[in-house]
């Protein structure tokens, strides 16, 4: 098991599936933040002005993350703010169940009727945050920027 | 220790860079926050919004005459809760995708939006595409649906 979780090839794979996944995903976000506010306030926690500049700031937070770790880049910074963010949109996810809420997830999409929100989506989250945690512990990153970068003789 | 801090520090950094780009970027397209239609609340919206907003009294008698259509911005979810009686429901989210709807509104009435109340902001948004959309007579009951059913006016509860 230790020895599939610290290969370098399977955490590869992992840092530029999340990596490439996030990118995808903050497209849409970013092209249009007014919807995507609107996805949040169905959540009913923040609407107006706090949900707007969630929706400002939250996507470039998806984009900077997906292309650093696809690139290998702060791979322990990313990791970490896409699993704080993980968990964040777990709870509120549970949260909304609780209260009963039919609402999209507008985690993927943007479009209301799509990504419903549901238990399967919490499991989703959960796949994912386990993922970024194995990113964040994880030393040997050796196809990636930063130990590329470290890896350079001095002077070249 | 050594590994949280070093990705603690990492991660302030690209959430201070994703909030630089997101306020850079939606300044220079003119979306979001800095966007047009979004403002504060009725007070920071644009004069011609600023003028069409009615209070409950308004509301109730344009309600009364028959003169007005009450449209819900609000989720489906929500409108199926309990609207406003006779109202129809039009997401601001599925705006585009309801034209066959916004196409059939009638022109001779006047169009009255709302929303949860002062809370949220839907009401004046769908104000304003439908204005874009060709409808002259637009008005937009801030207080929305937590005012009416506080004042005890007709709603329809369609679901639990």
């Amino acid at each position: 098991m230790t020895r599939i979780l610290s290969n370098e090839y399977n955490l590869l794979t992992a840092r530029v599936f999340l990596g490439v996944l996030l990118v995808v995903i903050s497209i849409d976000k970013i092209a249009d933040p007014a919807s995507f506010a609107r996805s949040i306030g169905d959540y009913r926690i923040l609407t107006g002005t706090p949900a707007m500049i969630l929706a400002t700031v939250l996507p470039w937070m998806e984009l900077l993350c997906g292309l650093a770790l696809a690139s290998g880049i702060l791979i322990r910074g990313s990791s970490l703010l896409v699993g704080s963010l993980l968990v964040v949109f777990t709870l509120a996810v549970v949260s909304a169940l609780l209260r009963d809420l039919d609402i999209s997830c507008g985690c993927f999409t943007q479009d209301s009727s799509a990504d419903r929100i549901g238990w399967l989506k919490i499991g989703e989250n959960v796949a994912l945050l386990a993922l970024a945690a194995w990113l964040f512990f994880s030393e040997n990153h050796r196809f990636s920027l930063d130990e590329y970068i470290r890896s350079r003789p001095p002077g070249s | 220790m050594m590994r949280w801090r070093t990705g603690f520090r990492e991660a302030v950094i690209m959430a201070l860079c994703a909030s630089v780009l997101g306020f850079v970027y939606t300044g220079i397209t003119r979306k979001g926050v800095f966007a047009a239609e979004f403002s504060r609340g009725p007070a920071a919206s644009r004069p011609g919004e600023q003028s069409s907003i009615i209070h409950v009294d308004e509301a109730k008698e344009l309600y009364e005459s028959g003169r007005a259509l009450f449209i819900d911005a609000r989720h489906p979810f929500e409108f199926a809760l309990g609207h406003i009686r006779d109202a129809v429901n039009i997401p601001l989210g599925e705006f585009e995708k309801r034209q066959g709807q916004i196409d059939s509104l009638p022109r001779d009435k006047v169009l009255v939006t709302y929303c949860d109340g002062v809370q949220c902001n839907s009401s004046i948004g769908l104000a304003v595409r439908l204005r874009e959309a060709g409808f002259q007579s637009v008005r937009i009951f801030f207080a929305g649906w937590n005012e009416w059913q506080a004042r005890g006016l007709p709603v329809t509860k369609t679901a639990k």
